[in-house]
């Protein structure tokens, strides 16, 4: 019944070419707008680390010092801590894992001098690679008492190591980190979060996330005169911002990640945090109540925008775009069928139901909707390039990944069934003995 | 009246289809075109800028550790100045155009109901002959105002300054501004900046969400900003000619200078004005294609659905129209009656569509940062509709109105 039906299908089709092509194009503009628009969309709002993420939460709080008269409501959340509350919250030990961590760009360098290479990466304190979840290629991350003895260690990624050493695996080599010379303990495997999630306050118009090249304890770090990239929000007497400065005592420059597996300790961390910085308040530290915040890393990224609402208001218009196909086609359809009424009454008059006269139509419908759909797919791919070719931030996110496909495929078949389900429906509705008097 | 409106309730599917297309189509088109006049205004806003091509200007140069010392600044400043065929050389917190730094506050006249405005704010020396700006009023600063110490930025320091005759007309609606005095924030130790100056443009270097007239509310103080670590460096050379050999001297300069204590990893960036100003808009001007092209497409779609769903409809009525021709209709008459039910098809829809346009602005403005539809574009978004239909229905009324009337008795 169903090739019968795909048959009709096919020779109606060919019964008015420019027709159908039109129709077949409109879906496909429909189809191919909304597809570019949701895969830059689906780039942009998963996971920024899969399966890690979701646990990861960012502590907040009114860490300031001094009154700011800029300033005096504490306008936005604002994750920058003191090393020493960074610290303090660390070494608590409230939640599975935690870390503290500043973003750092600086050069490493082989022993010998003669080469060397800029990179980003982050300095920590605590257990960095295991609460971020990255994949260690060699050796191992750095211990407790490593960290607590200032010891000058480093992880490295594959990338750093082989431009420094020509091999993946640099375990026990040396590389200069400002004026130290740090020894490698573990290789990584290259890692960036998909997208910016540290340090997005003073991080505006960063989406895809920072490749890091390497990880090093914080005050190691600083001992070598490699501090953070920016020296975040230092007291009143410093100066506002400062870069690439080892200096940074009097500034708040650390944010603190916590790992954290169920409502229950999250709301137990909640409280601990709060506790935390209440007790600074209290004693006199924090200038202001302190309004300590646990946020998920996908609640931080919309608070900071880490995705342009570009993306969001493309995908509505696209979306309603779509809509504006589809009401179209189902109208043209609608004149399409209804002029044939009198092959239908035939049918009707020969025995078929009402239910296989609609069947026919949806096969017919579906047809075209498939065949929108692989017009949508060129569509869709010259749309993704013309995004890409835009100075726009999120134009790494425009690229054609193979799930695109399945999502195509479904969309138009599901179009192609949407925009036949009211024509079909009025086109079988009415009885044969009327049509067959019209015809 | 009564023999249009009784067929289009009697068949309700066509008629009802095109007023949900109308409908979404005029909801779509009015936000869209809306955005689109957003993302224009920075493009096609004078910008005040003179000779574009031969002002240079250089920036991402950021110390390692402490900011530059004001002295050390002004120190590369002449040596810039001593370049052959530079006439003018300017060091500034942040520059048209540029905007990795940006300065940015509510500014006010004195007084209980004083006027406010959102500007922007340009610390640095010698800003209106190397930006090349056209004095309208007052004068630039003296030598001894642009020699001031600042002990910050600067922004909060009291002294002149220069504004905009858009920033002026908006604080000081009376009249003249000279001589006035604009508070810089709404605290009581806020800065006081006496007028000296009024130029004729200057855009800020904050997109986004403007009108014509506050993208051009621009502020500019003298004097090099202390404390400041993203100094921006620009030089005006004489002629488009010498450009190319200044670029190499300010380069070679400002790496001899104070590259040894820049940070690492960051290079400073060298760039025409006009260069940079294509940089700076050409994300507002791919948005402006991306939105004219939508646009566009949805106008496009709208009017052959129209004219697929109308035909149709027509074609239907053949023998009706006939029996009204063999009755005494006139082929005007007929053409007539088919135009004014699309009106009153796509007016419905228009209406309806106005409604969700707004409706859908609302929520956008609730969810994003985005500002209210002014009114003008209801009135604007259904004119065009209306006429989208009437071009629509053009070709189906001709045919309509071509019936003969000896269709009335056949096959009846």
């Amino acid at each position: 019944m169903f090739d019968y039906y795909l048959r009709l299908a096919l020779c109606r089709c060919r019964q008015n070419v420019p027709m159908m092509l039109l129709l077949v194009l409109t879906m496909a503009i429909g189809i191919a707008s909304c597809m570019t628009a949701m895969t830059i969309f689906r780039a942009l709002s998963g996971a920024p680390l899969p399966g890690v993420s979701p646990y990861l939460h960012v502590a907040t709080m009114d860490a300031r010092e001094a009154v700011d008269k800029d300033n005096p409501d504490y306008k936005r959340p604002d994750s920058l801590l003191k090393l020493a509350d960074a610290k303090a919250l660390v070494d608590a030990h409230r939640a599975v894992q935690q870390v503290a961590v500043a973003q750092s760009l600086t050069r490493l360098g082989n022993p010998d001098g003669d080469t060397s290479s800029q990179a980003y990466g982050l300095m920590a304190y605590g257990p960095a690679l295991q609460t971020f979840g990255v994949p260690l290629r060699y050796g191992r991350p750095w211990t407790e008492a490593e960290q607590s003895s200032n010891a000058p260690v480093v992880v490295i990624d594959t990338h750093v190591a082989q431009k420094l050493f020509g091999t993946d695996d640099a375990v026990g080599r040396s590389v200069t980190l400002g004026q130290r010379s740090f020894r490698v303990i573990g290789v990584i495997a290259p890692w960036a979060p998909r997208m910016q999630i540290f340090n997005l306050g003073q991080n505006a118009g960063g989406v895809t996330g920072q490749d890091e090249n390497f990880f090093v304890p914080a005050q190691a770090s600083l001992d070598a005169g490699v501090g953070p990239f920016t020296s975040g929000e230092c007291g009143k007497d410093a100066p506002v911002v400062s870069f690439q400065s080892a200096t940074v005592a009097q500034c708040r420059w650390m944010e603190t990640w916590v790992r954290l597996g169920t409502r229950a300790q999250v709301d137990a961390y909640d409280r601990f945090l709060a506790g935390y910085a209440n007790a600074q308040h209290d004693a006199g530290r924090f200038a202001y109540p302190p309004q300590a915040t646990l946020y998920g890393t996908q609640a931080w990224m919309t608070l900071n925008h880490v995705v342009p609402d570009d993306v969001h208001l493309n995908l509505i218009l696209a979306g309603g775009f779509l809509l504006l196909c589809l009401v179209n086609v189902a109208g043209l359809l609608a004149a399409r069928f209804l002029r044939r009424q009198g092959d239908v009454a035939i049918r009707r008059a020969l025995g078929a139901s009402k239910r296989d006269v609609f069947m026919q139509h949806l096969v017919e419908t579906g047809l075209l909707g498939l065949a929108g759909g692989v017009l949508a797919l060129p569509l869709t791919w010259l749309g993704l390039w013309i995004v890409h070719m835009q100075p726009v931030s999120y134009a790494d996110a425009a690229r054609f990944s193979p799930d695109t496909f399945v999502v195509l495929f479904a969309l138009s078949v599901a179009v192609g069934l949407l925009v036949g389900i009211l024509p079909a429906w009025r086109v079988c509705r009415q009885p044969p003995a009327l049509q067959i008097k019209i015809a | 009246m009564r023999h249009i409106v009784k067929p289009l309730l009697r068949h309700r599917m066509m008629p009802l289809l095109v007023v949900l297309q109308v409908a979404l189509a005029c909801a779509i088109a009015c936000n869209a075109l809306f955005l689109l006049q957003q993302k224009l205004v920075p493009i096609v806003s004078p910008d005040g800028v003179g000779h574009p091509d031969r002002l240079l200007v250089a920036w991402n140069i950021a110390p390692r550790g402490q900011p530059w010392p004001t002295s050390r600044l002004g120190q590369v400043a002449s040596e810039l100045r001593a370049i052959p065929g530079v006439t003018s050389t300017s060091v500034a917190g942040s520059w048209p155009m540029e905007t990795v730094a940006q300065m940015n506050g509510s500014v006010m006249g004195e007084g209980e109901h004083a006027a406010r405005a959102d500007a922007a704010v340009y610390i640095g020396n010698h800003m209106v002959d190397t930006l090349g700006l056209k004095l309208v009023a007052g004068r630039d600063f003296s030598a001894a105002e642009e020699g001031v110490a600042y002990t910050g930025i600067g922004i909060d320091a009291s002294g002149p300054a220069i504004i905009t005759r858009a920033l002026a007309n908006r604080l000081f609606p009376g009249g003249d501004a000279l001589g006035h005095v604009v508070r810089i924030g709404d605290q009581a130790d806020a800065g006081r900046r006496t007028v000296v100056g009024v130029v004729e443009h200057l855009m800020r270097n904050k997109f986004g969400q403007d009108d014509r007239e506050n993208i051009d509310y621009s502020m500019l103080f003298p004097g090099i900003p202390s404390n400041w670590p993203m100094p921006v460096f620009a030089v005006r050379a004489r002629s488009a000619a010498e450009v190319d050999g200044v670029l190499g001297a300010v380069k070679a300069a400002i790496k001899r200078d104070l590259g040894p204590d820049m940070i690492q990893g960051i290079d400073p960036a060298y760039e025409t004005y006009g260069r940079l100003r294509d940089r700076a808009l050409a994300q507002s001007r791919a948005a402006v294609w991306l939105l004219s092209g939508v646009s566009l497409v949805v106008l496009v779609v709208t009017l052959v659905g129209i004219m697929g769903l109308t035909g149709y409809w027509v074609q239907q009525r053949t023998r009706q129209i006939g029996v009204r021709r063999a009755l005494g209709a006139r082929r005007r008459n007929i053409l007539r009656e088919v135009q004014l039910e699309n009106l009153l098809v796509v007016g419905s829809g228009v209406l309806l569509g106005l409604a969700s346009a707004y409706a859908v602005n609302l929520w956008l403005m609730r969810h994003y940062e985005l500002a209210r539809l002014p009114w003008q574009y209801l009135p604007l978004g259904a004119a065009l509709m209306l006429l989208l239909g009437q071009l629509a229905v053009l070709s189906p009324a001709l045919r309509a109105s071509r019936v003969p009337p000896v269709v009335a008795t056949r096959s009846v």
